[in-house]
């Protein structure tokens, strides 16, 4: 008997496969949830603004979380409005770099700016975009 | 450099990738639909997972390291995607719960096989589905999209000579299945 796979492509396609195709509304719905994860993902991520402007609000003393993010309301940030949740998962993203470190005071967390947050900070004022760059992506590979 | 242009440079760069996206589905989703109808003998069910490869592929593109051609990288997300599907809770207790009415013999659904069993073309087909599922990726890759050894083992992870013994193997299940219905 011959190699029964020497029809197998032919009859592959004959039988199994016959008028199967992954279709041209497939194919948009595979770009349309790209779009969305694009869209949300930039969502998610911080400008460069408003980073430095939570470390510089905790540069000279700990504050807490409201606290700071009335400071951000007085500089004309509003990356956090009605979703101040955010400002707590970069927060808590802060302090696992050790940017930032924190101490409980009367139940509320307060967070200061560690050396190693300060370093960043100036370097990031100095070569303005370069090192932002650079702080962003350390932040986007603490995210994953 | 001014957070407009900034923003600019990430939209090039989104618009790239979904091309990249794009163009890998033109090139290969007809191919990877198949592979993955393969893998879980179900046409929605392989569409719906062909999709999810495609997006994956978007998330994972920046992790392409050119080393592999783009073509087995592909293959190897669709290879490893259909794996943890079959290996899902889903998969488990709500498919196989839905597989069980397959093996209640209806007498229409006899009739009907009979007449399609006629066909050869057919009967190999239904022979190869019937494979387990270790020889059937194998003998898709090499004897449908006509992939190499060494990029069957690319995609598959799988050492070279176990893929020669496992479409040997194949082969002879094959045979024997055939001989039996002629």
């Amino acid at each position: 008997m011959k190699n029964p796979f020497d029809d197998l492509k032919c009859a592959m396609k004959e039988t199994i496969f016959k008028d199967f195709s992954f279709s041209d509304e497939r194919k948009d719905a595979v770009k349309e949830t790209i779009r969305e994860k694009h869209s949300s993902q930039q969502l998610h991520s911080w400008k460069e603004k408003t980073i430095i402007a939570v470390l510089e609000s905790v540069q000279h003393e700990s504050k807490h979380g409201y606290d700071i993010s009335t400071h951000l309301f007085q500089k004309n940030d509003f990356s956090f409005q009605s979703n101040e949740g955010q400002l707590y998962t970069l927060l808590h993203l802060l302090e696992n770099k050790g940017i930032v470190t924190s101490k409980w005071i009367n139940e509320k967390k307060y967070y200061l700016l560690t050396m190693k947050g300060i370093k960043h900070l100036a370097n990031s004022k100095q070569e303005s975009t370069k090192k932002q760059v650079s702080l962003k992506h350390l932040l986007e590979e603490a995210s994953l | 450099m001014n957070e407009l242009e900034q923003l600019t440079i990430v939209d090039t760069c989104m618009n790239d990738k979904e091309q990249i996206i794009d163009q890998l589905m033109q090139a290969y989703s007809e191919g990877i639909l198949y592979l993955v109808f393969t893998y879980v003998k179900n046409r929605t069910t392989a569409e719906d997972l062909t999709q999810e490869i495609f997006i994956k592929c978007y998330e994972k593109l920046d992790q392409f390291n050119h080393q592999a051609s783009i073509k087995t990288w592909v293959y190897r997300i669709a290879s490893n995607h259909c794996k943890d599907y079959l290996r899902s809770w889903h998969y488990r207790k709500i498919k196989l719960d839905e597989k069980m009415w397959d093996h209640i013999p209806s007498k229409s659904k006899q009739v009907e096989e009979e007449i399609i069993a006629k066909n050869q073309e057919t009967s190999l087909s239904r022979a190869i589905m019937a494979l387990p599922i270790k020889y059937r990726e194998v003998v898709f890759l090499h004897y449908y999209e006509d992939l190499t050894l060494a990029e069957i083992s690319k995609v598959t992870t799988i050492n070279i000579n176990t893929i020669k013994t496992r479409l040997k193997r194949a082969k002879e299940l094959l045979k024997d299945k055939m001989l039996k219905e002629v």
